[in-house]
């Protein structure tokens, strides 16, 4: 090569880019350049340097998280197929008018259906009013009833019992709970259920 | 990190002890195959493509913003944009490159938005270099010996803090070149740049970070 490369052509092959007749120019020309041969020396060794002490690649933390998480992302960033909006048919439009014209039909008929008869309750059987009968506990005790529709009321007197004598404690024919222990562990808030009382 | 398919057929024609199995991890056309899946809904293909490029991003954004949790969360976003970018994606490009694009402008809009954030005025303070956690660069990478393992730790802090001292499109001009070892074509994909601009960004930020890196690039 007789004249100079250009700059971009030099700076190709100082960084060892050029091939071919491009390259095999530029050499012949850089012989009779140390300075040139020497500056293609130089880069040379600073690549070298910065390969050695910076590794051009550096496994990330966690790798297979990383490539996991790279793939949640993508897939909850991609859009959901929407489904397809179906078809105008006549399905869509044709049910609700037969269900329409059912219940037309089913009223009509019912219009035109003979009437339910109405049945005859005067040969029923009618009730018989019955006296009431009073059943008394002991021998020897008369009861008499009286009723009144107007004050609706009714009396019964019972001729032939015992007096009740005033001693009588009627507390003795109620049932009392019997005092309990309070566990202080149990909880204080359930209420005893009173029984009743029998006769 | 899983073995790609196909991969077998491909370690077989090649000699033994020349296989590069990140060359084979980064296999452009395995990776069109996997996109062409991946384009048609296949997310089992989209999950060996981010196995494959995970750790070159997630390391691009990390050496760029200084900050793991972040370049985690946003390696994250970057994988989530793709996927939804996917149909648009034409093989001109690598898929790699194609996936820088998108880490570039994740990145950026990350520091706008942190800057509106903050009230702040949209500066390099974004990527701030006080931020570095330097005990991260001193995880060994494997491999060496343990002298050169402190040494490269220590030159690793080092090249760390000077980086944090480039602008950000020079920072990135930088570890897209010399770490990741872009073309400046790709480079200039990847940051919707010229080449003459890339060509233009590299050798300044190269002078400036060598001149940062003075004592410890004249020792070695």
């Amino acid at each position: 090569m007789n004249t100079n490369p250009d700059e971009a052509t030099l700076a190709l092959w100082l960084d060892d880019e050029l091939a071919g007749a491009d390259h095999a120019a530029v050499e012949a020309w850089a012989l009779t350049r140390p300075e040139q041969l020497a500056a293609r020396g130089e880069i040379r060794g600073w690549r070298a340097t910065m390969a050695a002490a910076i590794p051009p690649s550096e496994e990330p933390p966690y790798p297979d998280f990383f490539n996991s998480r790279v793939l949640q992302a993508i897939r909850e960033q991609t859009p959901v197929a929407v489904p397809q909006v179906k078809s105008f048919s006549w399905k869509s439009w044709c049910m609700p008018v037969a269900a329409c014209v059912g219940m037309a039909l089913t009223f009509w008929v019912g219009t035109k259906t003979k009437a339910t008869p109405e049945y005859d309750v005067a040969g029923a059987p009618k009730a018989i009013p019955v006296e009431p009968v009073v059943y008394t506990p002991e021998n020897g005790v008369n009861a008499e009833w009286f009723a009144s529709q107007e004050a609706s009321a009714m009396v019964i007197v019972l001729k032939g019992v015992a007096a009740i004598p005033d001693a009588t404690d009627f507390s003795e024919t109620v049932y009392l709970p019997a005092e309990r222990e309070i566990d202080s562990t149990a909880s204080t808030e359930v209420e005893p259920t009173l029984e009743k009382g029998q006769q | 990190m899983n073995k790609p398919h196909g991969e077998t057929s491909k370690v077989a024609q090649e000699p033994v002890g020349s296989v590069d199995p990140d060359a084979i991890m980064n296999d452009p056309d395995d990776d069109f195959r996997l996109v062409a899946l991946a384009q048609k809904g296949d997310t089992r293909a989209y999950d060996e493509l981010m196995t494959r490029h995970r750790g070159r991003i997630f390391a691009m954004i990390r050496n760029m913003i200084h900050q793991e949790a972040d370049a985690w969360d946003l390696s994250q976003e970057v994988f989530i944009k793709a996927w939804h970018a996917l149909p648009k994606f034409e093989a001109k490009a690598k898929f790699s490159t194609w996936l820088y694009r998108i880490a570039h402008n994740t990145v950026y809009d990350w520091a706008r938005k942190r800057k509106i954030e903050s009230s702040g005025e949209f500066n390099d303070e974004i990527f701030e270099r006080e931020r570095i956690d330097s005990a991260s660069f001193t995880t060994p990478s494997g491999g060496e010996s343990p002298d050169a393992t402190m040494a490269n730790a220590e030159l690793r802090v080092k090249i760390q803090i000077a980086l944090g001292k480039l602008s950000p499109d020079h920072r990135e001009v930088v570890l897209l070149k010399d770490v990741q070892g872009l073309s400046y074509k790709e480079i200039a994909e990847a940051m919707s740049s010229t080449l003459g601009t890339v060509m233009s960004r590299l050798f300044y930020a190269r002078q400036k970070l060598q001149a940062l890196l003075k004592d410890e690039y004249e020792s070695r």
